[in-house]
């Protein structure tokens, strides 16, 4: 057998123990590894090549097609077996793939009810046009009661037990102060809430000696109850229920004039008083409603402090407890998980 | 203030129900915080009739007692009280009845002999402190009757929360003025008709001198003799119990009843023990001592206002009765007393003591000085009713400041602009008169007097919010409100935004939100060697676990950490953002408040097992956050040095950025940590929010043309001695002026066993801007370096 017979049977069977070998081979890695071993630089092709040069000149051009034709159906072959690998792959034949493993989840953070309740509030607000202020938590005895229309010795100074720093330094009872420091600041119209914590001297299950509101007002030209009423609905209607009932009750604050507390109809019952297995509500003490904010027409005395003429201007206030809205909105009954940052409590609220 | 609505019933003649009534109560202002039923364990008593008694066969203390309760069949009651006779009506308690104390009622045998029920005594139903023997009852009453209904005890009693403005609506007078103004009822003033025995007259007995009638504006007092001290007759004890005032002997029972019924507060003295023939009213002596009804010696200062006789003070004014002069079962002889004191005083004297009475209560709201003179009548007249003993003639009196109603003009049009509403003159008059104002008009506005018990109304805004709270805020006219704002107004403020997006970005990062108390105590500061200095203190703190102001957030967190740990939370990745307060004299209030943010690291690194490393987190899980929190704000130039000796991180690593110092990082030191049950070490980082702010706002990204000529990159190991550190091979050759030197970064770090040495091995990544770079240009580049840091540093190359 002469060396052009020999190396043309070589290239040929090639083609056989290439398909034979792939056929056999059951990742894109023995894939691989077999095309180094037949297509590689250093492979069986390359081998019989380099014999090509032993070949009579006139033999050489013969050969080399067949060679080209051999590498041509080695690298279809190849390729149509990958893809069928590849298919197999993709149809889930791999059998050590488990997509039931658990996954590499990165950390899920969370936001403490509180931060997204003040989240949820101040969105609402800001949508509607009004600022974001902040101020002091140690607070001057003056910008705390008595631009608030709360002289010392008043009464009403009762309604909040106080932190002192020092005679005329106290912690903030309320964020009502920047109602002040905000008029002091700017010219009306204006439009702001302020977020925040305030302190007291109280604590027991109702209680925390630490605790957040939300203060909102707007000064303006002619604004009226009708103004303070519109706001707080479409307020209490946003952030808890399209449905709420809202009931303005009159009350009594030294810094607004006339004041209200604000119910909404039980979140728990519907307003019901009853829970659906006839239960008394615990929530709302079978009355149906719940109290959530105290507002009023900003007290002439208030706008005489910061210089607005009363007579001009008219504004409204309103300020609302954090938690208490928390607790609603989310169904915590217990006030005091919130400064325990047990991370099982913190993890609801992702 | 607890109201009974059959009190309330003798003012006005209100017919409707319970609930309407605390319905239009709370939606006037006068909330109605729960309707009691003041003796629900009385309501299965019934009355019955001792037919027949008949001595006990088996002990001499007992009877039988066979009883008619209504049914056809009398009861057979076995009876221990010595005053049980035939023909009584009694209290019976049935079978399965409940007593106050807890006792439920059972057929037994007693010695023998059946018992069907139990017949009682005030006690056993908490009526009364009369055990000696079973109640007996008003003959004509039919057996079977509610014993409630018989005794005529209060069904419903309403708790109302009066706001501190409403001093008026602390007596059941006021409550009936809001009722009959609401429901357009009458309103039924008790009839005075006091009957003054004997020829005495008090104006010559007592002669009144007040030497401060800023405090005292009037002091009046009327004499009763003849006194017989006991109990108060029945009825009047149980309203009194309704309404949750213990009931003390007939004389003290009348002022209590006044006080509820009129608003007025009044004091009895035993005029027996007065001396001399005067009262005055006078401040105290600072530092003089006196003691009060209760036996507590109290310590005074000048501006108490004491009441005093000839020779010694006898009450605290407004505030709490001597011991001296109590009204006791010898009393035969009782000066009452009915002033108004001023509400400032009263106020500091009973916060000082902390003696809070309900006579203090109403003094500090203010009581109606006009109303005085009625109270001090009626409350004589009901003593003399009773039997408590003979009223003299006259009044002792003085009255240095009397008291003027006030006029307030009034605009029907700031009415409606201010409550958006419509409503006409005449519905202004109407509102107006039926609370008790009398008005005149004058060109279109009204001038309205304003009743004397109404303190509160004392500016045309005070009427408007009269005006609202009868027509109803809650039936006024809602609108979203129309305001023009200018945008410029919009800028102040970024704290609340910056602060968000913090919070945000730590979500983000999977850590959790924690908020703690801003105070902690003393000794937790001391505890981490926090220096006393600068601390802000709490005056009058709840405990001595919250008696300063956070000046750092840490015991807050280990606090948090503490509890987790306790409930078997043992991986926690922790934040918060809160100010420390520090004294400083530079800013508004005297103290700086800072923004802070907080991290904390405790527990393993990845939170699930497989296929994780079960490592535990380290330094650079810390310190990769903060680097990530740094990049967030657009650049990268945090340094970080290490700190030593720091009083609670160890190591305490400290953040620089932008040459500014921002925060501190590191572990909790173990001695520290362990007494927060910390098995593990704690990482924790502490940085300045508003120092960050400051640096980062107006900080915004500047585009630059991507490359458009591939880089080169090459290694370099570097062998530098243990305690040389990263950076300062970075410095150098980042520093060497290298221009086509594009980034370094670590690829690998080397500790051989021996430890003597280390290899940092660098990626060097070269570009140039225009062209293609050439390998031999990056030879001699990186040579460069290499020569610079031999020069520099005691570092070598393998
Ligand atoms: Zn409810």
């Amino acid at each position: 057998m002469n060396t052009v017979q020999e190396l043309n049977n070589s290239l040929k069977s090639l083609i056989q123990e290439f398909e034979h070998i792939l056929n056999q081979a059951s990742s894109l890695q023995e894939l691989e590894d077999a095309r180094v071993v037949f297509l590689g630089r250093k492979g069986k092709l390359a081998r019989i090549m380099s014999r090509l040069p032993e070949l009579d000149p006139a033999d050489r051009p013969g050969t080399g097609r067949t060679a080209n034709e051999v590498k041509t159906e080695l690298n279809r072959i190849l390729e149509n077996r990958k893809e069928a690998l590849e298919k197999q792959a993709a149809a889930g034949g791999d059998i050590t793939f488990d997509p039931t493993l658990p996954g590499r989840t990165p950390d899920m953070g969370s936001l403490h009810p509180v931060t997204r309740v003040i989240q949820d509030i101040s969105n609402i607000f800001v949508g509607l046009g009004f600022d974001i202020v902040t101020g002091p938590e140690v607070e001057t005895d003056f910008y705390n009661f008595e631009a608030l229309n709360l002289p010392p010795g008043h009464p009403a100074r009762d309604m909040q037990d106080t932190l002192y720093i020092t005679k005329s330094l106290v912690l903030r009872t309320h964020t009502s102060p920047l109602q002040v420091r905000t008029m002091e600041k700017r010219r009306p119209p204006l439009a702001a809430i302020a977020p925040g914590k305030v302190y007291r001297r109280d604590s027991d299950l109702t209680h925390t000696p630490m605790f957040h509101q939300i203060e909102g007002f707007l000064v303006d030209t002619h604004v009226s109850m009708a103004d303070l009423r519109g706001t707080l609905t479409a307020f209490a209607q946003r952030i808890f229920d399209p449905d709420v009932k809202v009931r303005f009750r009159p009350s009594f604050f030294p810094f607004t004039e006339p004041s209200a507390e604000v119910d909404i109809s039980c979140v728990m019952c519907q307003g019901q008083g009853r829970n659906q297995d006839g239960s008394t509500c615990r929530v709302c003490k079978e009355t149906g409603w719940v109290e959530v904010l105290g507002c009023g027409m900003i007290d002439p005395e208030v706008f005489l402090q910061v210089g607005y003429d009363p007579d001009i201007y008219t504004g409204f206030a309103f300020g609302l407890g954090v938690e208490r809205v928390a607790m609603l909105k989310y169904g915590i009954n217990d006030l005091r998980m919130f400064f325990e940052n047990d991370i099982r409590f913190l993890n609801q609220f992702a | 203030m607890l109201l009974s609505l059959s009190w309330l019933r003798e003012f006005t003649p209100y017919k409707g129900s319970i609930d309407e009534l605390s319905h239009r109560l709370t939606m006037v202002g006068l909330e109605v915080e729960e309707i009691i039923r003041p003796f629900p364990h009385l309501s299965p008593l019934v009355v019955g009739r001792v037919i027949e008694k008949r001595q006990h066969p088996g002990a001499d203390k007992l009877s039988l007692c066979s009883v008619n309760v209504g049914g056809p069949d009398s009861l057979n009651i076995v009876c221990g009280a010595p005053n049980v006779e035939a023909g009584q009506n009694v209290a019976v308690a049935l079978e399965g009845t409940k007593l106050p104390g807890g006792q439920e009622i059972r057929k037994t045998r007693i010695r023998g002999e059946t018992s069907q029920g139990m017949i009682c005594s005030e006690t056993e139903l908490e009526l009364g402190q009369d055990s000696a023997g079973i109640m007996v009852l008003n003959d004509g009453i039919k057996p079977g009757t509610g014993l409630s209904y018989a005794l005529g005890l209060e069904e419903f009693v309403l708790d109302i929360g009066v706001t501190p403005n409403r001093p008026d609506c602390l007596s059941v007078l006021g409550l009936a003025r809001e009722v009959a103004a609401l429901f357009d009822l009458p309103l039924n003033m008790p009839v005075l008709n006091l009957y003054e025995d004997g020829d005495r007259d008090c104006t010559d007995e007592v002669q009144i001198e007040i030497e401060d009638p800023a405090g005292c504006p009037l002091y009046q007092a009327r004499i009763i003799s003849g006194c017989h001290i006991r109990p108060g007759p029945a009825w009047m004890r149980h309203r009194l119990m309704a309404v949750g005032v213990r009931p003390i002997n007939n004389i003290v029972d009348v002022t209590n009843y006044i006080m509820l019924e009129l608003g007025h507060p009044l004091h009895a003295f035993d005029r027996t023990l007065l001396e001399g023939d005067w009262i005055r009213v006078a401040r105290a002596h600072s530092g003089s001592r006196f003691t009060t009804l209760d036996n507590q010696e109290r310590e005074l200062n000048d501006r108490d206002l004491l009441i005093r006789d000839t020779r010694k003070p006898v009450a605290l004014a407004g505030v709490m009765g001597g011991a001296n002069t109590e009204i006791n079962d010898r009393s035969s002889e009782v000066l009452l007393e009915c002033a108004v004191f001023n509400p400032l005083n009263i106020r500091q004297t009973a916060r000082r003591l902390g003696l809070h009475s309900e006579s203090s209560f109403r003094f500090e709201r203010g009581v109606d000085q006009a109303g005085a003179p009625f109270a001090l009548d009626r409350a004589a007249q009901l003593m003399s009713e009773l039997g408590c003993g003979r009223v003299y003639k006259g009044v002792a009196k003085s009255e240095p400041r009397p008291c003027k109603p006030l006029q307030v003009g009034f605009r029907r049009e700031r009415a409606n602009s201010l409550l958006a509403l419509d409503v006409d003159q005449e519905y202004c008059r109407r509102v107006l008169t039926s609370l008790g104002c009398q008005i005149q008009e004058e060109s279109g506005t009204m001038q309205v007097t304003v009743p004397t018990y109404r303190p509160d109304i004392t500016r045309e805004v005070d009427l408007i919010e009269e005006i609202g709270r009868v027509y109803g805020l809650d039936k006024t006219p809602e609108h979203l409100p129309k305001v023009q704002k200018s945008l410029e107004q919009g800028e102040a403020d970024h704290e609340y935004e910056f602060l968000d997006s913090i919070k945000q970005w730590a979500r983000g990062l999977g850590l959790q939100e924690t908020i703690n108390y801003s105070f902690v105590g003393m000794t937790d500061l001391d505890f981490l060697g926090i220096p006393l200095e600068g601390r802000v203190r709490v005056f009058n703190p709840l405990s001595e676990e919250q008696d300063v102001m956070r000046s750092h957030l840490l015991p807050g967190l280990l606090y948090t950490l503490k509890h987790n740990l306790g409930q078997g939370n043992t991986r926690l990745r922790l934040f918060e953002t809160a100010r420390s307060f520090v004294q400083d004299q530079t800013s508004e209030t005297g103290v700086r408040e800072n923004n802070r943010l907080a991290l904390m690291l405790y527990g393993r690194r990845h939170r699930g097992h497989w296929p994780y490393p079960q490592d535990d987190v380290d330094f650079y899980d810390l310190k990769g956050l903060v680097e990530n929190l740094l990049q967030s704000f657009g650049s990268f130039e945090g340094h970080f040095v290490l700190q030593e000796n720091h009083s609670y991180l160890e190591p305490a690593v400290r953040c620089v950025y932008h040459r500014k110092e921002i925060g501190l990082l590191g572990r909790v030191r173990p001695e520290q940590s362990r007494v927060y049950k910390a098995r593990k070490d704690i990482w924790f980082a502490d940085l300045d929010l508003d120092k960050l702010h400051e640096l980062c706002s107006g900080v915004k990204p500047q585009f630059q043309a991507l490359p458009r000529f591939p880089v080169v990159k090459r290694d370099m190991t570097v062998v530098a001695p243990l305690e040389l550190g990263y950076q300062q091979v970075l410095e150098v050759v980042e520093n060497a002026g290298v221009a086509i030197l594009e980034d370094v970064s670590l690829v690998d770090m080397y500790l051989p066993q021996e430890q003597q040495e280390k290899k940092f091995t660098l990626r060097l990544t070269y570009r140039h801007p225009d062209r293609t770079l050439k390998d031999s240009e990056v030879d001699r580049e990186q040579q460069k370096m290499v020569d610079l840091l031999l020069k520099k540093l005691p570092v070598g190359f393998p």
